[in-house]
């Protein structure tokens, strides 16, 4: 991912979504197997449930803008993400995507629990497109901020799910993207590595730079975003200033700003 | 990843642009080999051996049908032990890529669920890995043969043409089977009974000319069968193989192959929901 500084100007459009649709078939049984289908067939071949994930979708996110986005389990928060990163076709709908997005990077590594972080933070970049020099390049720093010490060459099974976060939020906030989309990756970690994952994404907002995130720490997107975005049931509900946005979130919900709401970063 | 503009609207039934796809394929490839790398550096990571078992492997591998030979077969021949090296080894490359394969795609859920990249790139790498697992036992099947003391002969060259046809049935096979995983994982638990019938199906632990009239049918529904007996013909004997098998072997790689790849590609956009 060629961090392409000074490229795109403030306002300019980053990502484009619209009429954005997404329907999947998932089975109705838990794995698919040949007994599941042979069962399908006794009652009449149903072995898929269609989900309706997203529904005529529009959003503009611009270069310089912070977009947060929330809303309940289950609204299409990830879908989209997913949608947008190039991970899942839409099935109805068009988007554009001006840039280069970090692909949900952070959640990639790991994805071999029995190589070490080192190895997974290297495989993670190199399917997403990186070359290994890019990777070299980062590395260190990427080291540095998860503040792993020598655990980055322990086989990610020995870690711990804070020490997985951390290196997991260190890929994302080290390879510097145009585009940096965020999904929960910030929700572990101690008190202090949280505070610090706080401050670099507040050193990550920038004018060339849009980023995405999404979270249910509403005291954190109060604080980072300038622009929020409130999802239920696929559906888009409500953009606005954070404030406003998640306070109507939070009426709706009916919990009011309690604690719990609050608490996580 | 530099590309300024990036599109993405419903996918159309069918193959993806092939040329844009080849492109991305082609820009990971550093992927493929530092995945395979690694794997193998963690698969013996614990063992006492370690990086030893690639040869201690097809060595104590040979070594235990060779006992069954004898036992069974009271036939304590030397050259039937060359031809069961030989061909126990190619086997065992396109049984690894199977068994590597299979798994690739719903093992690497995690990265399919959060990176866009070519899926294909999982299996590939499963060959690549067999193909690495495959190489040092040549140089021990060389050595056994050489210290037998069959003749070398200039027609064993044709054991390129050969070996390139196995590498490509070998894809061909990993890429179909990993596909097929994602929709019916009982795949994975039928296949070590696969591979194992497709042993007593090939011509390894007998010659394919010791083979029953009555028996060769099976010649027609083993996509090995060909291969191997090539195989065994000019690496063995030292002859050049038939023609006719080479072709038969070079029609049944190529007809896996390019279904195995069409089923891969019009399908792996959907393998995000399926996982």
């Amino acid at each position: 991912m060629p961090s392409a500084s000074n490229l795109h100007a403030t306002n300019e459009i980053a990502v484009s979504v619209r009429g954005l649709g997404l329907t999947y078939k998932t089975s109705i049984d838990q794995r698919p197997t040949l007994k599941a289908r042979a069962k399908s067939l006794g009652r009449g071949g149903k072995h898929v449930r269609i989900i309706q994930a997203l529904d005529d979708v529009n959003l503009d996110v611009e270069y310089g803008q912070v977009l947060g986005i929330i809303g309940t389990n289950g609204a299409g928060k990830s879908s989209m993400m997913r949608v947008i990163a190039g991970i899942i076709p839409p099935t109805k709908g068009r988007i554009e995507v001006f840039g280069s997005v970090s692909t949900l990077l952070a959640l990639g590594v790991g994805f071999n629990p029995s190589m070490s972080g080192r190895d997974n933070v290297f495989l993670g970049g190199l399917a997403a497109g990186m070359s290994p020099g890019e990777i070299e390049h980062h590395f260190q720093e990427i080291a540095d901020f998860s503040e792993l010490g020598e655990a980055i060459d322990a086989p990610m099974r020995t870690y711990s799910s804070g020490m997985f976060s951390r290196l997991a939020f260190s890929v994302a906030a080290t390879v510097r993207p145009d585009i940096l989309i965020v999904d929960e990756a910030l929700s572990t970690g101690d008190a202090k590595f949280k505070e610090k994952s706080l401050n670099r994404m507040k050193e990550l907002r920038s004018d060339d730079r849009a980023l995405i995130l999404v979270s249910h720490a509403m005291a954190t997107l109060r604080e980072v975003c300038n622009d929020v975005v409130w999802m239920h049931k696929g559906k888009l509900v409500l953009r606005g200033k954070p404030n406003e946005t998640i306070d109507a979130y939070q009426e709706f919900l009916q919990v009011g700003k309690s604690a719990a709401l609050d608490e996580d970063v | 990843m530099s590309a300024p503009l990036q599109v993405y609207e419903p996918f159309r039934a069918g193959l993806p642009p092939l040329i844009r796809y080849w492109k991305s394929l082609w820009s990971r490839r550093t992927f493929i080999s530092e995945y395979s790398r690694s794997e193998l550096r963690e698969q013996h990571f614990a063992s006492l051996f370690g990086q030893m078992w690639l040869v201690l492997n097809p060595l104590l591998l040979s070594a235990v049908y060779f006992l069954l030979i004898v036992i069974i077969g009271g036939s304590s021949d030397v050259t039937r032990y060359v031809h069961l090296t030989a061909t126990l080894f190619l086997f065992y490359l396109v049984a690894n890529s199977l068994t590597g394969g299979v798994k690739s795609i719903t093992a690497g859920q995690r990265l399919i669920l959060n990176t866009a990249f070519p899926r294909i790139m999982l299996p590939i790498s499963a060959v690549v890995i067999a193909i690495s697992k495959f190489i040092p036992t040549l140089f021990v099947f060389f050595i056994i043969r050489t210290v037998i003391g069959v003749p070398y002969t200039w027609e064993m060259l044709w054991a390129f043409p050969v070996l390139l046809i196995t590498i490509f049935l070998a894809l061909g096979l990993a890429i179909t089977i990993s596909c097929i995983n994602v929709y019916f994982r009982d795949i994975a638990s039928f296949l070590p009974y696969l591979t194992r019938t497709l042993l007593y199906l090939s011509p390894i632990l007998y010659e394919a000319s010791a083979l029953k009239p009555r028996l060769l049918a099976i010649e027609a529904f083993n996509p090995l069968f060909p291969i191997l007996d090539s195989w065994s013909r000019t690496l063995v004997h030292g002859q050049a193989p038939q023609g006719s098998s080479l072709l038969t072997g070079l029609a049944w790689a190529l007809g896996i192959f390019l279904i195995g790849t069409y089923f891969f590609l019009s399908r792996e956009r959907e393998f995000a929901v399926r996982l």
